[in-house]
């Protein structure tokens, strides 16, 4: 579809202007903006998948003239992280490291490559850029974002030096609840060589938000780079997690949970391009529905010609506990190389009887037993999870949504 | 092997692509798809006015439609220009329904399917075959025995004259309606020939019966039907073959294929697909299966430039079954993207695919699958399992699957596997002896064994050899 037309309508370049001035931008930075904000209708929405007669996701009703005011944004924030390494906000990163965001931002997520990339890089307003140097380990950065806005856009970027590691733990929450709201977030990774990226993620938006996410990754030589997704939150979520392992010997992990219920719509990417010689990716997620929630998985492992000896596997399992929920996932593979071990395998099921039997012949209630298998479903996935405050965390979202069950 | 498979022995498969005969035809409609062209097909075929009336419909409907485009990594049809396929032409045989014995048929035709193989596969008691040539059929052949019985097998166009009612009521209507696809609506348009197989309640045809499908002359399309009715309690197994010389344009083949699987019937469908290498293979073939019917489709996909086939299986019937095994195997300059389709649509249903494709010297395979559950299938269960080897760098091999489940209680698992040709195994072979065009080989025909298995005999064999010889010359 051509799709810019609705939001275009409230939007203006003087409200770009105006962002980019608040934030004190230099002009290359603006001249971005302006420019996506201008390609905005020629750009298509993110792709969706499409089999006979339908369309996983319908973006395509968003209402964005109600959900975009470019002007109110409004979130309570923290950036935390160690010394040696800087974590600073988008206004900061601006004055200290315009360098660094001349060479990373925009190089990792094209901002024109979708509608909504284009929207969120015209109008974000806040960020946050972490920087490490190399050799330094920084164990302990913590993003935090709670929206009290109807919309809000936000950008992330991660740089690491040579040798250098990081662990970062991003949550999105939902302040100040208004009916509907939009979060938008784009993050960029790019992982220097032999350093070890770990980003986990937690989003928990309010189940009246819209929730659009690119998060992608570019590996040199020996980088890895790990992800955790979790999705609780929002009444529709599209995100993508993607890893391009673009330097020879890079690895990348996948790991991505996620809990729906009531009426609430998944649409969860998990992407990885094989583009260097000796590169290792492995994705797993696993995840429930419940209600009339549905669940869309789409992952990919892409090959490339030049990409020799790779190792490429993905996993991906659904637990429906509701007959209403549905269950859609297609796990892609593209195989341009022939020194390749590549296999996926995805599963949809519910609870399994015998189990579910056998718990309560032993006498634990029904309702119990039910519980603890649905737990019991996210270990192998909670397991690959290395940050213990991530880990227990969704534990207890996990554990919380299904008490609130009957 | 037993010596029922000699004749494959004595075949020069490769013979196929390089023989073609002097075409002789005695109606050709011109290039391109009109009203016109329509009408003078319907009217060589004294068609009554009811299928020339679908067949403009078909036409309407195709005009209308667009190519199918946006499909992730959707095969090249740029170079099909269906306004330069022939679509119809008649070979100049005397008895327009085909002929009841062998030794009527012109020498031409005659000489072309004893290349084949096909007469000789006839005598070793095969039920039936009927033989394909261009867009008529020109021969077949039906045991009494299952005539006797009630059994009915002859070609379209005379079905169309013969059992006006049942065609009437099954052709193109529910299973595959023109509206279903671009290249469906084409075929509703200018179908011509194919095979017809009635198999009335609770009787089991025991031998396969089999058509063999061929191409002879340049740049046209072949678009044969082919309709089956199995009822109630009712078994057979229809086989099919293809086959087309090499010619310089593009030939185009655009079947259409529709089976119904009546109460606790059960059809097996196999196909042995190897059109030459500038062919266009564009088919639809669907199943419906009423209550405890079973489905099994099996098929090899050798020959063809692009082949896009995703035979599909509407499980309508509480306790129906479905059964895919496909084999893909693209060479130098061939993308075969096929699959499999499947809609559960009632409870305690079940599906099994299996899908195996080589992929070698640049060509590209694709498993295309969609595996649906509606909601209320409950207890139902699919199984989806695709492997695949690669042989070179320069090929490519994909995997596409598309699940939606809309209901709980079912079980649903996909694997898929891609892999290199493995150097140990290699090793191993090489170590007790064999060359390393032999060690390959045998790895092959390793990998392919449970769909070969599935084949009768002579298929297997014929499967087997063209393998070995799309093998031969690019290793090593």
């Amino acid at each position: 579809m051509s799709a810019g037309t609705q939001v275009h309508a409230n939007l203006t370049e003087e409200q770009v202007r105006e962002i980019s001035g608040d934030l004190d931008e230099p002009e290359w930075l603006l001249e971005t903006r302006l420019e996506a904000l201008e390609a905005l209708d020629s750009l298509d929405m993110p792709d969706v998948i499409k089999t006979p007669g339908r369309e996983w996701t319908n973006l395509h009703e968003l209402d964005f003239e109600s959900l975009v005011d470019p002007l109110n944004a409004a979130e309570n924030k923290d950036q935390v992280g160690p010394d040696e390494a800087d974590v600073l906000s988008w206004a900061d990163a601006v004055q200290e490291h315009e360098e660094l965001l001349k060479e990373h931002f925009g190089s990792i997520v094209d901002p024109q490559e979708n509608y909504l990339t284009a929207l969120s890089t015209a109008l974000f307003s806040t960020g946050t850029v972490i920087y490490v140097p190399e050799g330094v380990d920084a164990e302990d950065v913590a993003i935090r974002t709670e929206q009290n806005s109807r919309s809000l856009f936000n950008y992330t970027l991660v740089v690491t030096e040579e040798s250098s590691s990081v662990t970062i733990l991003e949550r999105q929450s939902t302040g100040e609840e208004a009916e509907e709201q939009y979060y938008s977030g784009v993050v960029e990774v790019a992982a220097g060589e032999n350093s070890y990226v770990q980003y986990g993620s937690l989003q928990n938006l309010s189940e009246e938000a819209y929730n659009f996410t690119v998060k992608r990754g570019v590996t040199d030589t020996y980088a890895t780079i790990d992800w955790i997704e979790g999705n609780l939150g929002t009444q529709l979520t599209k995100t993508e997690v993607s890893t391009e392992l673009r330097g020879d010997s890079s690895e990348t992990q996948i790991v991505g949970a996620f809990y729906g219920h009531n009426d609430q719509h998944f649409d969860l990417d998990a992407k990885v391009w094989h583009r260097a010689e000796h590169t290792t990716a492995d994705l797993i997620t696993r995840g429930v529905i419940d209600d009339i929630s549905r669940s869309v998985y789409e992952g990919v492992q892409d090959v490339g010609a030049d990409a020799w000896d790779t190792s490429s596997y993905q996993r991906e399992n659904t637990l429906m506990l509701s007959d209403e929920s549905e269950a859609d996932a297609s796990p892609q593979l593209i195989i341009n190389n022939h020194d390749t071990e590549a296999s996926h395998s995805a599963t949809v099921g519910q609870i399994d009887a015998e189990d579910l039997f056998y718990m309560t012949s032993r006498g634990v209630d029904p309702r119990s037993a039910r519980n603890m298998l649905v737990e019991g479903f996210f270990v192998p996935v909670l397991e690959e999870i290395d940050v213990d405050e991530l880990r227990d965390d969704l534990e207890e979202l996990i554990g919380a949504r299904l008490r609130q069950r009957d | 092997m037993s010596s029922d498979q000699d004749h494959l022995k004595e075949t020069d498969t490769e013979a196929r692509f390089e023989f073609k005969k002097e075409e002789n035809s005695a109606v050709r409609s011109g290039k391109g798809l009109t009203e016109e062209v329509i009408r003078m097909i319907s009217e060589d075929k004294d068609e009554p006015d009811w299928m020339l009336e679908r067949r403009l419909r078909a036409l309407e409907q195709y005009q209308n439609m667009p190519m199918p485009s946006g499909w992730p990594g959707m095969p090249d049809l740029s170079e099909l220009d269906v306004e330069e396929i022939i679509p119809y032409i008649r070979p100049d045989v005397d008895k327009r329904e085909g002929v009841d014995d062998w030794t009527e048929l012109p020498d031409e035709i005659k000489d072309t399917f004893d290349k084949l193989g096909i007469p000789e596969a006839e005598k070793n008691a095969l039920s039936g075959v009927g033989a394909q040539y261009e867009s008529e059929v020109v021969y077949q052949n039906m045991q009494e025995q299952w005539e006797e019985k009630g059994v009915i097998f002859c070609n379209m166009d005379k079905a169309v004259q013969d059992h006006p009612e049942l065609v009437k009521e099954h052709f193109m209507t529910t299973c595959v309606p023109p509206s279903d696809n671009k290249f469906a609506a084409l075929h509703g348009a200018v179908w011509s020939g194919g095979s017809f197989v009635y198999v009335p309640e609770d009787v089991t045809v025991e031998m396969p019966v089999q058509a063999y499908f061929r191409m002879n002359s340049e740049g046209m399309g072949q678009f044969e039907h082919t309709l089956i009715i199995a009822e109630e309690g009712s078994e057979v197994h229809y086989i099919e073959g293809c086959s087309a010389p090499k010619y310089g344009t593009h030939n185009l083949h655009s079947g259409g294929v529709e089976v119904f699987v009546g109460e606790d019937a059960h059809v097996q469908y196999s196909t042995v697909q190897n059109w030459s290498k500038n062919t266009f293979n564009l088919n639809t073939k669907r199943a419906i299966c009423e209550e405890n019917g079973t489905m099994e489709w099996v098929s090899g996909s050798m020959g063809s430039k692009v082949t896009m086939l995703y035979p599909c299986t509407i499980l309508k019937g509480r306790g129906s079954t479905d059964t895919h095994i496909t084999i893909a195997l693209a060479g130098e300059g061939q993308d075969i993207d096929t699959g499999a389709k499947v809609y559960h649509n009632a409870p305690e249903t079940s599906s099994t695919i299996e899908s195996k494709s080589i992929a070698k010297d640049g060509g590209r395979t694709n498993y295309r699958g969609l595996v649906h559950i509606a909601d209320g299938a409950e207890n139902s269960s699919t199984a989806v399992e695709c492997d695949a080897l690669m042989f070179d760098n320069e090929s490519t091999s994909d995997t596409m699957p598309y699940m939606e489940i809309e209901e709980s209680k079912v079980d649903v698992a996909h694997e898929a596997t891609v892999g290199k040709i493995g150097d140990e195994d290699i090793f191993y072979l090489q170590s007790r002896g064999l060359d390393d065009d032999d060690a390959k080989k045998m790895i092959v025909a390793g990998f392919i064994e449970p769909i070969t298995e599935e084949l009768p005999i002579e298929y297997a064999v014929e499967l087997n050899r063209l393998i070995e010889l799309e093998m031969e010359g690019s290793l090593g």
